[in-house]
């Protein structure tokens, strides 16, 4: 068991405090707690397992997610400072969306979003619980004593036992008193609770895995060293988010994955003097390939997500109506996922992706070196973005009332690449002028954005109706799909005249001084 | 939880809806405002407030140090004590009386789903304090010919007032074995707005919680009255988190 000073996982319920013990002889201790008052219960086996999404969403918020097999079944929500939630659970939940409407689905909905929950650590062993009640019956302080712990997956046994003291609110002078005859009895205090300190003896980190871009970067460092470092980060993201991504886990695996694959291909587009020539065209042409592939299902999975932001301000019976339109989207999308999967582990099997990722992590013995390869990388960086930026800004004053939506499509690609840059060498760039520039640029990419959702969701509603009809739909189906689509043309011609007023305010003396500022000082 | 009118099952849904919404997943805290304190009784909590009512609503008046801890997972209560029978009195003394219920709820406002308010009957400066913090107002409602006239006139006082809290009749203490309140009920269902489906039983268990000392669900939680009660929360939810 770990000693007090250790940095453990913070404790469930809003006030628990912890003690271990490494001895076995728990009679003691039992024995001076029933002197105090407490009454125990006989011994019960007792599991627990933590959910967590993939990149720890509850842990981000200090919230954990626990689900306790003992007596009953139940899901409990709490964390530190946060009164625990209690919900019975007989069936699996691996979504929001599979428990009940109420606050405890709104609660962890408005967190984990779209995203699975999935087992981050069970720790199972015996429990003996022991409560304090006054005359009248009413509990004062409880107790848990825990022993016989083992962990999933590490199968770790962990020596000794822990007690939790669960206090009661408003009766903090009674769990005062439990402390006091614990600590009598020879236990001492430790941070955390149990499942914190299992998962620090198993070396489980419940944090999940961060797809953060943004990695310590050394502005007087050779700009390859730099880059390569920022390459790797990415791939350890692409390959963090495969498997979920091939097992469709859910929604977020795929646009994580995507994501780190278009930061990829920027930073190699922004970096072609940098890398050997050689490597630098076969990644480019590499991660084109896998970035289109992943295009259809990641729309579709908009479309899906955003459906009932769609369909919102419909009638009930218009909604009811389009239920044959959104059964045929969610097959266009396992189709279009099914085509993905057989892309990916094609290119897994090619073994191109590991090759890649020696290159990154092994020393650079190429023999043709790029031109700007030991060029300081702060100066590469500014002006990789001053490029970026000027590219954006040039393209976005072409644009006309009448430019077809594509010129649109690639203004929002030039943005995406702007930001991309700014994301994966963000820790080269003081965070309050960064975030100054970045406010900007993200009006115009959220503009950009749902035009360009608008568009695409409104030429594949048109196909969907299409192919409904031919399919005999009912004409009321056919109606309410027009109606739909009526709605999203209409957003989509709202964003298209708003975006005049987005590119004004971005192509503006205050986003040049705000990249001026940003700038400053990386470029040595 | 409020009515006009006293007798009428309020305390014992109060108790029984905050006890069903905690084991649904809910984070409930039940704030026992009548004097009689028999919500703090069921729970088994000391009717005691540090400073009476005065000190609650006064200026430096917080209700963070008023939450007690029941037996029940999820589910706390603020206690009642005798000082309250002049809560009008001092809620009369601050600067905007109907508000200061609420400005006490807004600092828990993250750590609860649910505040449930046990009001005493009558429409008096407490209850409009209640009005101005609720979302939704419970009413229990004894399916008697002039309990749509309650119902009007409570439709009709909340009228005037800007965000009024949507009122959510139900039927309460129902004796099947009389046709005319299984005909009212149904008729109240049918033509009062708001009027949610479940009807709550008049049961000889619901006289069982003095001795029990606890919500029904505890104690008999197969029981019709118990399950009227967690159908009773599943209509609130579905219309709060729908």
């Amino acid at each position: 068991m770990r000693s007090a000073d250790a940095t453990v996982a913070p404790a469930m319920g809003q006030d628990v405090t912890t003690f271990a013990s490494p001895s076995t002889d728990l009679e003691t201790v039992i024995s001076a707690l029933e002197a105090r008052g407490f009454r125990f219960d006989g011994h019960e086996q007792e599991s627990r397992t933590v959910l967590d999404t993939f990149d720890g969403r509850l842990a981000a918020e200090d919230l954990r997610l626990e689900r306790r097999d003992g007596g009953q079944r139940e899901l409990v929500l709490g964390g530190p400072g946060v009164v625990a939630a209690h919900v019975p659970a007989d069936a699996g939940v691996r979504f929001a969306r599979d428990l009940p409407p109420g606050p405890f689905r709104a609660r962890l909905a408005s967190t984990i979003e779209v995203r699975a929950l999935a087992p981050q650590l069970t720790v199972v062993g015996r429990l003996r619980r022991g409560e304090w009640r006054d005359g009248t019956g009413k509990v004062l302080a409880t107790v848990a004593l825990r022993d016989g712990l083992r962990t999933d997956p590490s199968a770790d046994d962990l020596p000794g036992a822990t007690l939790e003291i669960e206090h009661v609110v408003g009766y903090d002078k009674r769990a005062r008193q439990t402390v006091a005859v614990i600590e009598d009895a020879g236990w001492h205090r430790v941070d955390g609770d149990t499942i914190g300190l299992a998962a620090a003896a198993a070396g489980v980190d419940l944090h999940g895995f961060t797809s953060s871009p943004t990695v310590p970067l050394d502005a007087r460092a050779p700009a390859i060293d730099g880059v390569r470092a920022v390459l790797a980060n990415l791939a350890e993201s692409i390959e963090a988010n495969w498997q979920g991504t091939v097992e469709d886990v859910d929604p977020e695996f795929l646009h994580d994955w995507r994501v780190a694959v278009r930061r990829t291909r920027s930073v190699l587009g922004e970096s072609k003097h940098v890398l050997p020539t050689a490597v630098g065209q076969e990644a480019r042409e590499r991660f084109r390939t896998l970035g289109r592939a992943t295009g259809p299902a990641r729309d579709l999975d908009v479309y899906i997500i955003e459906w009932p932001t769609y369909t919102a301000g419909l009638d009930a019976g218009v909604r009811e109506a389009l239920g044959p339109a959104l059964d045929l989207l969610r097959r266009h999308r396992d189709e279009a996922q099914r085509n993905l999967v057989e892309l990916l582990r094609a290119a897994r099997a090619d073994g191109w992706l590991a090759r890649w990722r020696s290159w990154l992590d092994g020393p650079v013995t190429d023999p043709d070196q790029g031109r700007d390869q030991h060029r300081p990388l702060g100066d590469h960086v500014a002006a990789r973005i001053r490029a970026s930026h000027r590219r954006l800004v040039d393209h976005g004053r072409q644009i006309r009332p009448d430019s077809p939506a594509e010129a649109l499509h690639d203004l929002r690609k030039d943005a995406k690449r702007l930001r991309y840059m700014l994301d994966c060498f963000g820790s080269l760039l003081p965070d309050h002028r960064r975030d100054r520039f970045v406010k900007r640029l993200k009006a115009l990419q959220s503009n950009l954005g749902e035009h360009q959702d608008a568009e695409v969701h409104v030429h594949h509603l048109r196909l969907v109706s299409h192919e409904l009809h031919e399919h005999g739909a009912a004409s009321g189906t056919l109606v309410a799909i027009g109606q739909l689509a009526e709605q999203l043309d209409r957003r989509r011609h709202a964003t298209r005249v708003e975006f005049a007023e987005q590119f004004g305010a971005f192509d503006s003396k205050a986003t040049r001084r705000a990249l001026r500022d940003m700038l400053d000082g990386i470029d040595g | 939880m409020y009515s006009i009118k006293g007798g009428v099952g309020k305390t014992t849904t109060a108790v029984n809806l905050a006890y069903e919404a905690s084991r649904s997943g809910a984070r409930v805290l039940l704030w026992d405002l009548d004097p009689q304190g028999a919500a703090t009784f069921f729970f088994r909590v000391q009717p005691l407030m540090k400073g009476g009512a005065e000190e609650l609503v006064g200026k430096r008046g917080a209700l963070a140090g008023h939450v007690r801890g029941t037996d029940h997972a999820g589910l706390h209560l603020v206690p009642a004590d005798f000082s309250l029978r002049h809560l009008d009195l001092h809620l009369d003394g601050t600067k905007r009386p109907t508000e200061r219920l609420a400005g006490l709820l807004e600092p828990l406002a993250d750590r609860y789903d649910v505040a449930l308010l046990d009001c005493p009957p009558g429409i008096t400066l407490t209850s409009e304090s209640v009005f101005g913090a609720a979302e939704a107002l419970l009413v229990p409602t004894i399916p008697t010919t002039l309990s749509q006239r309650t119902l009007d006139q409570l439709a009709q006082f909340l009228g005037d007032r800007r965000d009024a809290p949507t009122v959510l009749p139900f039927a309460s203490m129902v004796d099947r074995r009389k046709a005319l309140q299984r005909s009212l009920a149904a008729e109240l269902a049918a033509t009062a707005a708001g009027f949610l489906p479940t009807t709550i039983p008049s049961a000889s268990v619901v006289e069982r919680m003095g001795v029990e000392r606890a919500p029904i669900g505890v104690f008999a939680p197969r029981t019709a009255a118990s399950l009227a009660f967690r159908d009773l929360w599943g209509d609130v939810a579905g219309r709060l988190w729908s």
